[in-house]
């Protein structure tokens, strides 16, 4: 496939053409889309992917402008994937987090790509995945995802990415009881941003909030420790922190083979995944087809049957077909 | 009301319901600013009014009626036209005719690398030097902008915010060397940085340094240059903005307050430089509104400066400069922009104000040619010489519906400013973005009236012209505008003593990091031939080079066009072509070169992110090169180019070729929209451009042919 090739020698457009084909909601492309992956899987690069989220308003586009700018500079070449939020009115979005990526945006060893949502679930939105692997493919060293919310992100904490990061503003620390549980289990390294200015102690003070909330997630020893990290996007101070307890992680994890683990986990799900999609769409595609179902849906509004024997008749037509 | 008043009140509601068939609880109007506007005022409207004194003179506290007890009288306003014309010979030239043609003081338009500190040979700046306005690279600049004009003699106001260090150094070095004192210098600096901020983008620090530099200005000018005003708090740029007049009248009395404290901190006393401020509006086509705005800014702005503990008279007066609104202005039917000038014209006399500048009828297309600047100027001479409004102080006083007004505006206007004082001020306002968002807001609601025909434009969408009339239009060579200023750099760097350059840079630099004043400095290395680059680079290794963030609103637009059948058949064409090609149509919306103008930009944006397209924003001041990798990148359909500043002739084609390089088969449409002459239109087209938009266009037309446009190109590929 001559389209692999040029991902592979690393060109703009084709990875950018291919990142459009795998986010596509069209059948045929779709189809394409898997033989594509298929292909590019057999060819690994050696990425690293790094998630970062959090709420609207810490500076994450910021913080990934100036952490971005620090490693470019130290010649990492950096894919990201930023997602915004689409209108659920409208379906349409304004994908603006390029306005604070500014420099880094210009540098030729970055490759970024803003992706509407389109209403999907955990702030990832449809492709991702694979928009990652072609990523990785085209010789990327690192590859952020960043996804804006916090609550539902769980999702790609746990299946898309080698090392999870939530950053949070000066503040943030009451919250954390209650809602945000779950995403402390999840994430790796907490970031705190905007430690500048008059911010600096209040930052402080939020950061070692979030240390005592992670001493109670320490787990055995063979997992990489949670961090909790100081930084300042706009002064652009604390970055070497994040860099080395990134790969301190990395090279733990790959140690005691979490690294691997974690992947090989991700895989499943994402086939699992994968099933569920074509089976869904064809199960869609024959209720559609099937005239039984109103007509015994009229039987149970009418009295003459119970609806879960309804259902049950459905279900088993279904199958049979 | 008294019995009889009551009773002829009720006479009159009951004709006026039987002639319009409309009960009158009704028939109020709504403005921009959410003031309803009865159809008819009584005496009772100007009972118990919150801040207008019925029994206050002109000149007379809270100064409602005007700052001068004779006002034009004793003397009319001064006609100051804004012109910079791409060299400082050209300038110079514009400058001579105008004074020789009665003109009293003189307006200088600076061009955008000079506004964002570069000099003409930056790779930066390419295709933005002489464009908007004259190009200052070092003193000799401006030693010849003011060729034969005696500085002692001439008011020289002076449109520059960013790199204010060293253009005023330079115009501060130019008398010196004319054998004029910096205390015989009268005239204006801009120096609003914060207005920058929120909406025209040509700032060069963060905002805590650029207030730093605001206020060591006040405090150099306040002890050196006592005939100098050390700021014009402008709101010009906000109403140009899309601000209805509530936004920009509070906004610009709250930076106003801003810059006092600024100032106070320096530890001087209010009255030694608060009589140098002095402030610039829009006057836009709500005639009324307009009038009560002036009057409204002067009665705040006395009340603020009381608040401060300002003694002196100068200190509680708000004196202005206004001038017509650029924003008013339509391609279709240009003529016609002659007759707006006209009534903005006299709504800024109505309101008093001490200057006036009226725009010519082509700047909606390109820069003024000589024919259509004479007509602006005539525009106030004639009502300086013909029509008898210098005979009366404040004519419309006392009128129920202009004093009621006045009052109506200065209440909401002290909401909002009380809204941003509660905030801690404008510097944290603005840092929160807080009045960018507002402003973008309130500017896609109008674009919205327009579109949707619920207000009339005349000659754009409603009376359109069947023959539009072709102008002439002046016309610049960038690129020998650009040559020159390069050759005189050189000339300037061959023949300067380079280390005492070195030197006075280095002393800004530290300067800088001590916070000690920088004008006197910077007024140093300017004398040694430092450039207004080098200059603003020196103080960039302090500060850092200021990029904003930018927030953008949604379904503002869309909210207008409820069940409009225009506006749905667009959404339904996105459907489609979503179901077809399995994703959404995809805008990349850009500005490229120093053109900070980003209303246009904004507004395109989130209305077709309402009708459904996924939009990329690109950053302000994008190179060409940075936005092609930008849109190949995000595998957009289209680029919309939105450019205000008539640097299209070399960006455009610059992008496209850019476009090629990075994917020689690239299949991406390009639209340009904003201030583009007719006779462009042809070079565009031939370097590929698909559409072109210029101003007053239907946003949702537009975005039909956008669509259509990309739905055509795909089918061809396939």
């Amino acid at each position: 496939m001559q389209l692999v090739e040029k991902i592979i020698k690393g060109e703009r457009a084709a990875i950018a053409k291919a990142i459009t084909l795998v986010e596509s909601s069209r059948e045929n492309d779709k189809k394409e889309s898997r033989k594509l992956i298929s292909e590019l899987l057999n060819k690994p690069g050696k990425s690293i992917r790094v998630g970062f989220s959090g709420p609207p308003g810490v500076g994450k586009s910021t913080f990934i402008e100036s952490f971005g700018r620090y490693l470019v500079e130290k010649n990492y070449k950096l894919g990201i994937l930023a997602i915004d939020p689409s209108s659920q009115i409208t379906g349409g979005s304004i994908l603006g987090d390029k306005t604070r990526m500014i420099e880094i945006s210009k540098n030729p060893n970055t490759f970024i790509r803003s992706t509407p949502s389109r209403g999907s679930l955990g702030g990832i939105s449809i492709g991702t995945r694979e928009a990652s692997i072609i990523l990785d493919a085209a010789g990327y060293d690192f590859i952020f995802i960043e996804t804006v919310g916090v609550g539902q992100s769980e999702t790609m904490a746990t299946n898309l990415v080698d090392i999870f990061s939530l950053i949070v503003g000066p503040g943030s620390g009451d919250e954390l009881q209650g809602i945000k549980k779950g995403i402390t289990e999840y994430a790796d390294i907490f970031i705190v941003n905007k430690n500048d200015g008059d911010l600096k102690s209040e930052a402080s003070k939020t950061a070692s909030d979030y240390k005592s909330a992670i001493s109670f997630y320490k787990k055995s020893n063979d997992t990489a420790d949670k961090e909790v990290l100081l930084v300042s996007a706009i002064e652009q101070t604390g970055m070497e922190k994040v860099i080395e307890t990134i790969q301190n992680i990395v090279s733990q994890n790959k140690k005691n083979k979490n690294f691997d683990d974690r992947r090989a986990k991700q895989f499943t799900y994402w086939i699992e995944e994968e099933v569920k999609e074509i089976i869904q769409f064809k199960i869609q595609k024959k209720i559609k087809a099937d005239s039984s179902i109103s007509q015994l849906s009229q039987k149970v509004m009418d009295g003459k049957i119970q609806m879960f024997e309804a259902i049950e008749a459905i279900t088993e037509n279904l199958q049979n077909k | 009301m008294k019995t009889k008043n009551i009773d002829n009140y009720t006479k009159w509601q009951k004709s006026f319901e039987r002639e319009t068939k409309i009960d009158l609880n009704e028939a109020s109007s709504e403005t921009d600013e959410g003031i309803e506007i009865k159809p008819v005022y009584t005496k009772a409207d100007i009972e118990n009014l919150s801040f207008v004194d019925n029994d206050s003179l002109p000149g007379q506290l809270p100064y409602t009626r005007g700052p001068k007890a004779s006002m034009y009288t004793n003397r009319p306003w001064t006609i100051r036209q804004y012109a910079g014309f791409s060299t400082a010979e050209e300038s110079n030239d514009f400058y001579k005719k105008n004074l020789k043609s009665g003109q009293k003081g003189l307006s200088v338009a600076f061009d955008l690398p000079t506004h964002r500190g570069y000099d003409s040979d930056d790779d930066l700046v390419m295709g933005d030097v002489g464009k908007a306005g004259v190009a200052i690279d070092t003193v000799e600049d401006m030693k010849i902008l003011f060729n034969d004009i005696p500085l002692d003699q001439m008011s020289v106001s002076m449109t520059m915010n960013g790199a204010v260090l060293p253009v005023l150094s330079s115009f501060i070095v130019a008398g010196e060397e004319q054998n004029v004192n910096q205390n015989l210098l009268s005239g204006t600096i801009q120096n609003d940085i914060l207005k920058e901020f929120m909406v025209r983008n040509t700032y060069i620090y963060p905002p805590d340094p650029s207030m730093k530099i605001v206020a060591d200005i006040i405090e150099f000018t306040s002890k050196e240059m006592p005939k100098f005003n050390s700021i014009s708090i402008s709101g010009y740029h906000m109403q140009e903005a899309g601000a209805d007049n509530v936004l920009e009248l509070a906004y610009t009395l709250a930076d106003g307050m801003e810059y006092v404290r600024a100032a106070l901190s320096k530890g001087l006393d209010i009255d030694d430089f608060a009589p140098r401020l002095s402030f610039f509006f829009a006057i836009g086509t709500d005639f009324f509104m307009e009038i009560a705005k002036l009057r409204a800014a002067r009665t705040l702005w006395y009340k603020i400066m009381k608040d401060f503990g300002a003694k002196n008279e100068k200190s509680l007066i708000l004196r202005t400069h206004c001038q017509t609104s650029g924003v008013s202005l339509t391609e279709k039917d240009p003529y016609n922009n002659i007759i707006r000038t006209s009534y903005e014209a006299l709504s800024a006399i109505l309101g008093g104000t001490q200057s006036l500048h009226t725009n010519s009828f082509d700047e909606a297309i390109a820069l003024p040619t000589d024919e259509s600047a004479r007509i602006a100027r005539n525009t106030q001479l004639i009502l300086q010489n013909e029509t008898g409004v210098t005979n009366t102080v404040d004519p419309l006083a006392g009128s129920y519906f202009i004093e009621s007004l006045t009052d109506e505006l200065s209440k909401k206007a002290w909401e909002v400013i009380e809204e941003i004082e509660s905030i801690g001020g404008m510097t944290k306002a603005v840092k929160a973005g807080v009045p960018k968002l507002k402003i973008e807001e309130s500017a896609t609601k109008k674009q919205a009236k327009v579109d949707s025909g619920s207000r009339v434009v005349v000659g754009v969408n409603k009376f359109k012209n069947p023959k539009e009339p072709k102008v002439d239009v002046r016309v610049i060579d960038n690129n020998r505008v650009r040559d020159d200023q390069i050759k005189k750099i050189n000339d300037v760097k061959a023949s300067r003593d380079q280390k005492a350059v070195d030197e006075s840079l280095a002393k800004l630099v530290t300067a800088a990091k001590e916070g000690s004043n920088l004008l006197a400095r910077s007024i140093d290395a300017i004398k040694n031939r430092a450039t207004v680059g080098e200059v603003s680079k020196a103080l960039e290794q302090v500060y850092g080079r200021h990029f904003a963030t930018s927030l953008s609103v949604s379904g503002v637009y869309g909210k207008h066009f409820e069940g409009d059948e225009d506006f749905m058949n667009v959404t339904k064409k996105v459907n489609i072509f979503e179901k077809e090609n399995g994703r959404r149509p995809r805008v990349l919306v850009v500005k490229m070169g120093q053109d900070g103008h980003d209303r246009g930009a904004k507004i395109v944006a989130t209305s077709f992110a309402d009708m459904g397209f996924d939009v990329d924003m690109g950053p302000l001041f994008q190179s060409p090169k940075d936005v092609a990798k930008d849109a190949i990148e995000n595998d957009v359909h289209a680029i919309g180019v939105s450019t205000l500043a008539a640097g299209h002739k070399t960006l455009v084609p610059e992008l496209m070729k850019s476009l090629k390089e990075i994917d020689p088969k690239s299949k991406i449409i390009v639209f340009v929209g904003g201030v583009i002459p007719e006779q462009d239109y042809n070079f565009l087209y031939k370097n590929n451009i698909s559409a072109i938009f210029g101003p007053g266009s239907n946003i949702i037309e537009s975005a039909e042919k956008v669509i259509d446009l990309i739905s055509d190109k795909i089918h061809k590929n396939n």
